[in-house]
């Protein structure tokens, strides 16, 4: 039986009147890198801050490696090194002093820091003030303060955010690395599709609070049986609203042709008697199998909003 | 096991100052008082000492007056700046999310902001005798070698800190609800000034929290002089710190971190 490192039921949490979660159900497999993915706003960092116990669902429970919040904060919490968003690092002070500050809450040896330094690789700059630090650096510190508990689980909320491409490589290689080499259990969040299937084994999609799906990755392409079609065609502004009237999703549109997500035969030669009957002249119609990005994108319709 | 998580969170709490204007400020803000009356002393002390009372009552007065007025806002901008290391560092959440209880990380806050304005207080009563016997080995005539009771102004100034809890848990809390810095600012210039006119002829002024720490404050250096005398305004600041301080906590457990 599949052992969970996370496991919540059913959170449902609000800003106001606002519904920020709706019935969150996840499962993170012990030992997965778990890609928690959706587009901004989708609900992601307020699910890590209840993961984390700085929000307070008041529907639905939270239980991380079997224990819940209520009985055992603490113990939890000493399993557990997080990255929230921006990074939290005290400016004024050297990256090796913000790791001091940390060790002192709890308590592992001062060699410690020298062994999460060692592990982000910020050794050489250990002991340069943290405000002369780039980004990159910031959320390499960030992640050796997570580290300094050894915990088995890390909670990573949108760690390449900001970075530049060299930045990205370099956080992608220490997750990995972290998981394969260390055995840490990895859940991270991001808006960035490309950076989870390169990462995750595992996926939970979520859009305006709702899990969309969870589940392994090659579980998501399996799932889908859509293809693409490619139109080319003379008007592409024109034909866009035709099929938004016909309840068609475009996943992408040019000058010449549009692409949009379709379920079977059926529908291409819906799609071209829609485009034919409003006065278009189509000249070309040809089907894709539909990648990740197009799989994602229909799940969220949010190009269509 | 309390204890000791607690005494690793004050360990943090502490650390997390060094080379910071926090930690200078305690050091040299009590020191602004008495170096002016080291000057003052030195340059026209036969004059001061001249107009009446010893020498050692006339540098309480000197000492006391600007203290009073000053003290309060000593008292807000530690507070501002306790908490506001967190808001203008985003670190709320890093500590919050450590294994250590909501209550101990809000203790550990709380115990170093009330040593701050302790040692702070305490540095001024020593500061403040220093300047005395500085000034004596300048000018042996003035009077300084006179008897004077230390414990007495160490007693006085320990009173002030106490009388001091009631508006400073007021203002550490205002600290850890906003990041803004003009409000607790504005309530606390508000205070003070209030109390400056309601103490004027108004007979409930002494229940007014910006004015525990003058009205607990006695003529030291004098005969009148009595430790524990004014014990009233004490006793309402600490149970105003008390109620303030247990608002604050439980409003920390159930906060959102952002």
């Amino acid at each position: 039986m599949e052992s969970y490192s996370i496991e919540t039921r059913e959170l449902n949490f609000y800003f106001k009147d606002f519904k920020a979660l709706s019935n969150v159900s996840l499962q993170v497999p012990t030992g997965s890198i778990f890609g928690f993915l959706g587009p901004n706003g989708a609900g992601k960092t307020t699910t890590i801050r209840i993961l984390l116990d700085l929000f307070h669902a008041p529907g639905g429970s939270v239980k991380l490696f079997g224990k819940s919040y209520e009985t055992a904060r603490s113990a939890i919490l000493k399993q557990v090194g997080a990255l929230i968003e921006n990074p939290s690092i005290y400016k004024h002070l050297t990256g090796r002093q913000n790791l001091e500050v940390i060790r002192r809450m709890v308590n592992v040896p001062v060699s410690r820091i020298d062994e999460v330094l060692r592990i982000v690789r910020l050794v050489d700059n250990a002991d340069k003030k943290a405000k002369h630090y780039s980004l990159g650096m910031c959320q390499r510190l960030g992640l050796a303060a997570a580290l300094l508990t050894d915990p088995e689980l890390l909670i990573l909320d949108e760690p390449t955010n900001g970075l530049d491409p060299s930045g990205i490589i370099e956080m992608r290689e220490l997750i990995i690395r972290l998981n394969r080499e260390h055995g840490k259990t990895i859940f991270l969040s991001s808006h960035i599709l490309s950076e989870i299937e390169k990462l995750a084994t595992d996926v939970a999609i979520i859009d305006q609070g709702e899990v969309l799906y969870q589940g392994k990755l090659d579980g998501l392409r399996q799932g889908s049986q859509l293809t693409e079609l490619r139109v080319e065609l003379n008007h592409v502004a024109t034909a866009v609203q035709v099929l938004k009237t016909g309840n068609f999703t475009i996943s992408e549109q040019n000058g010449q042709s549009l692409i949009l997500p379709i379920q079977s035969r059926q529908e291409i030669a819906h799609v071209n008697k829609l485009l034919v009957d409003a006065g278009l002249e189509v000249y070309g119609l040809s089907t894709t199998a539909q990648n990740l990005e197009s799989i994602f994108l229909n799940l969220t319709k949010k190009l269509d909003q | 096991m309390a204890i000791l998580a607690l005494k690793k969170g004050i360990s943090a709490e502490i650390y997390k100052y060094r080379s910071t204007f926090v930690f200078w400020f305690v050091l040299l803000a009590p020191a602004f008082i008495p170096a002016i009356n080291l000057i003052a002393f030195l340059r026209r002390g036969d004059a001061i000492v001249a107009r009446g009372g010893t020498a050692w009552e006339n540098l309480m007065q000197f000492s006391s007056g600007p203290a009073n007025f000053l003290f309060p806002f000593f008292v807000i901008i530690v507070a501002l700046f306790v908490n506001t290391i967190e808001s203008n560092s985003n670190t709320w959440k890093l500590i919050y999310a450590q294994p250590l209880s909501r209550l101990n990380v809000f203790c550990s806050k709380m115990l170093v902001y009330i040593a701050m304005l302790f040692c702070s207080l305490m540095l001024f009563g020593l500061m403040t005798y220093a300047v005395g016997w500085l000034v004596h080995l300048a000018n042996p005539d003035l009077g300084f070698a006179d008897p004077f009771n230390l414990w007495h102004l160490l007693g006085n100034c320990f009173t002030i800190f106490l009388a001091t809890l009631g508006f400073g848990s007021i203002h550490f809390y205002l600290s850890q609800r906003t990041k803004n810095l003009i409000l607790p600012l504005g309530i606390g210039v508000g205070g003070i000034v209030s109390f400056m006119i309601l103490v004027q002829g108004w007979e409930y002024a002494r229940y007014h929290p910006y004015g525990y720490h003058v009205l607990s404050s006695g003529p030291v250096g004098t005969e009148n002089f009595s430790l524990w005398s004014h014990m009233e305004p004490v006793y309402l600041s600490l149970a105003l710190a008390a109620v303030v301080f247990s608002i604050a906590a439980i409003d920390t457990q159930r906060k959102r971190i952002i």
